[in-house]
């Protein structure tokens, strides 16, 4: 089942670690292509692919051994000026650097990757000996006889060095055994360029030559300089189910169940003492000490145990310099992708569901946004566009912005493109303004390019960008200026497991609405509901809006009319659901249903009293009756899309 | 064999690496180990006192092997402790430079814990601890 008997632990901890490095890598590699003679990014770029391959040793990848050896070995070159970094050799770098993401796919898999194309190692064969278009002809000087003799008696025998005769070697003593000194005439002899490689390789690829095709003709199409893009796509993977904490957060949670468990010792004294009957003012006094320090020390430790689960997004962003660098290079363009806000801390669960909708942002925006270079400059642009991608925290909200410097949007064009893709009607379309009219690139079954480029994406639109960010209970909205630009701002509350919420009434029933969802909340006055098509709806500040009442959409029988409503809006509708009373707003701890989840309902917590509440989905409530259609159907529909 | 409470610092800058590492020297009953992240922490640590062997990876930010262990060599108070380097390079060079360094052994990765122990037993055995 798993080429990693007792090594699970292992592999996991390396893959982490590993995808972190190439990620880094790969942000260095595009920096690189901006400053290829930079001593500092070589040098980097060989210790990520040395590290890996250090690593991978352990593991017995060997496949992974190879390319990565080969890689840093180029990389040892380029750093000490001996190759040059040419644009042909950046792509055999590249296709080498996704070869090791595949293969970390694999390993993900528990299975021992597959040998690498054997195209990229005969490229990074041939550019090691200097076989690339502008590249000088490289020589490495042979090493002095006696030198080249011990390392050859050394790297001949895996991790056995004659340390003794090394040593004597080096610090000039005599050399007593013949041996040696044969071995050392026979490596003066062939100290051939690239000597010290291949001596080197001869451990680690155990077959001997370039390693076989694989069987399967796997990566036939992955040629050096394709479509990394694609290669990507087959490196998805599962979610991680580990996390990386700093010790100091961890000791912190630590300290403070301590600390806890000591008030809770306080606490059971003084109940015996309560229950033996002392009730003097002096006890009661103690008691509501240690309740109040109680209260402090769980809400430190909620807080506390929810950092653990924050994660700097700068693990998610720095995956993304290079795909739009790929990007831009597949579409001619001459992209920068700056990043800022790297350090903002976001929910470790928020970053993966990110993960998909970003890249989709990024993809658009180097895609869709951005100019072709001679259309910049017929417009008087800097040949090279900055896609922005920017985080930070703002109040109890993390803010994402993806911005970028291309074409911008028509309001007009994309009205048009709507009508004639049937989404809205004419008459609709004229009654939308700015706002309104870019929200409608959210509409699942649209996309302003005449043909949807294969870059981006895999089928999936827009409208699942929005859908995506709605279940982290975030919005995005749009800006954009014909000529200038576009920016899209997602808006994201800081962790999904408090849920702020409002607690209505319905006769002595509480039940808990989202807080984010609640607009306003008003009296229901009978007199002024007015009958459209057979609803009920109330005229709130000019806008017609359905009223709904909450024990309809439950399913009960309707006591009285309701007397409150709740001004809510969704991501598609706004619409007011009437309730009796109202029981307050509370910070709701989420408690999911697993196998007893009725519909409409995301799940349950408990108030202060202990008394059990259930949180409403109103969006499967609504669902359930039919609501998309006829629950502000019209240009209402659009305003929050 | 060497006094299993023998205090080991391992110098690596990959965590993964480290906790090998300490995995092959647990297996050799060496538990008495700390970690650092480049040469520059480990030769705070080793001032610090208390160590008696170091087992250092070359490739490092900040600080690499080679040159923490020249430091170490170059230091009154640490230049008698054992430095053991540990790198995935099999390369003449590198072995030349870390035996000129002075270098208590040289070890290539990968490796078992029978190779580390072998090398281990060969300081020792040169240290007169064996």
């Amino acid at each position: 089942m798993s080429d990693f008997g007792g090594m699970e632990d292992l592999l996991q901890d390396f893959l982490q670690e590993a995808h972190d490095l190439l990620s880094d890598v790969d942000n260095k590699l595009v920096e690189l292509e901006k400053m290829p003679d930079d001593r500092g990014l070589l040098n980097d770029i060989f210790r990520g692919f040395h590290t890996v391959k250090g690593g991978a040793g352990f593991l017995n990848a060997s496949e992974l051994v190879t390319l990565c050896h080969l890689t840093e070995n180029l990389f040892d070159r380029l750093r000490n000026g001996e190759i040059e970094l040419s644009p042909e050799l950046m792509d055999i770098i590249m296709a080498a650097t996704n070869g090791v993401r595949e293969m970390f796919g694999e390993l993900g898999q528990m299975v021992q990757p597959q040998p690498a194309d054997p195209h990229i190692i005969a490229a990074l064969r041939g550019a090691l000996e200097g076989e690339v278009p502008g590249a000088p002809s490289s020589v490495v000087e042979a090493p002095p006889a006696s030198a080249a003799a011990t390392a050859e008696a050394t790297a001949s025998a895996p991790g056995e060095p004659d340390w003794g005769s090394l040593h004597a070697a080096v610090s000039g003593q005599p050399v007593s055994h013949g041996e040696f000194i044969a071995k050392a005439e026979v490596a003066t002899e062939s100290a051939a360029p690239v000597a010290a490689v291949s001596v080197a390789e001869a451990n680690l690829t155990p077959a001997g030559g370039a390693p076989a095709p694989s069987p399967f003709g796997r990566r036939t199409t992955d040629r050096p300089g394709g479509q990394p893009t694609s290669a990507r796509r087959t490196e998805e993977r599962g979610r991680e189910n580990t996390i990386r904490v700093d010790t100091a957060r961890l000791d912190q949670v630590l300290n403070l169940s301590g600390e806890i468990g000591l008030t809770k010792n306080r606490l059971t004294s003084l109940r015996a003492d309560i229950l033996a009957g002392k009730n003097d003012s002096e006890t009661l006094h103690a008691l509501d000490q240690a309740v109040s320090q109680l209260d402090l020390l769980v809400s430190d430790l909620q807080n506390s145990v929810m950092k653990t689960r924050m994660q700097p997004i700068g693990r998610l962003f720095q995956k993304y310099p290079r795909i739009a660098r790929d990007l831009a290079r597949q579409l001619g363009k001459d992209v920068e992708l700056v990043l800022s806000g790297e350090e903002t801390e976001v929910d470790k669960t928020m970053i993966e569901d990110l993960a998909d909708p970003l890249i989709h942002l990024i993809r658009n925006a180097v895609d869709h946004g951005v100019e072709l270079p001679s259309v910049r400059q017929a417009c008087g642009k800097p040949v090279k566009s900055l896609v922005r991608l920017e985080a930070r925290q703002e109040g109890d909200h993390i803010v994402l912005i993806i911005a970028d410097d291309g074409k911008g949007m028509s309001a007009e064009r994309i009205r048009a493109k709507a009508v004639e893709k049937g989404l809205i009607s004419e008459e609709e379309a004229n009654t939308l303004d700015e706002r309104q009219s870019l929200n409608l690139i959210f509409l699942p079954g649209f996309s302003t390019m005449a043909q949807v480029s294969d870059v981006s994406g895999r089928g999936v639109g827009m409208d699942v960008v929005k859908t995506n960010i709605q279940k982290l209970n975030g919005s995005v909205e749009i800006r954009s200026e014909p000529g200038k630009g576009s920016v899209f701002i997602i808006s994201l509350p800081l962790t999904l497991a408090i849920l702020p919420v409002l607690l209505v009434l319905l006769g002595d029933q509480p039940f808990a609405l989202p807080l984010s969802m609640v607009r306003e909340i008003l009296p229901i006055d009978r007199e002024r509901i007015q009958e459209v098509g057979g609803k009920e709806t109330l005229v709130v500040r000019g806008e017609v809006l359905p009223v709904v009442s909450l024990a309809r959409l439950l399913g009960w029988t309707l006591e009285q009319p309701p007397e409150y409503g709740v001004f809510m809006q969704t991501a598609e509708r706004s619409f007011i659901l009437g309730v009796d009373s109202f029981a307050g707003r509370d910070d709701a701890v989420i408690k999911s249903l697993e196998d007893f989840k009725p519909k409409g309902v995301a799940g349950v917590t408990t108030l202060s009293n202990g008394q059990i509440v259930l949180i409403l989905d109103m969006k499967e409530l609504l669902s359930d009756l039919g609501m998309r259609t006829d629950v502000g159907g019209s240009s209402r529909m659009l305003d929050f899309a | 064999m060497a006094d299993p409470k023998m205090r080991i610092l391992v110098v690596d800058d990959f965590s993964t690496m480290r906790r090998i590492v300490r995995n092959l020297l647990k297996e050799l009953g060496f538990t008495n180990v700390d970690e650092a992240e480049d040469g520059a922490i480990a030769l705070q640590k080793l001032q610090g006192g208390g160590f008696e062997f170091v087992v250092t990876d070359w490739n490092m930010p900040n600080m690499d092997g080679l040159t923490l262990l020249q430091t170490i060599r170059a230091t009154p108070t640490l230049k008698h402790l054992p430095v053991l380097m540990i790198t995935a390079e099999a390369k003449k060079e590198n072995i030349i430079a870390a035996a000129q360094a002075g270098a208590s052994g040289y070890i290539v990765k990968p490796f078992t814990a029978g190779t580390l122990s072998e090398k281990l037993n060969k300081i020792f055995e040169k240290m007169g601890l064996a």
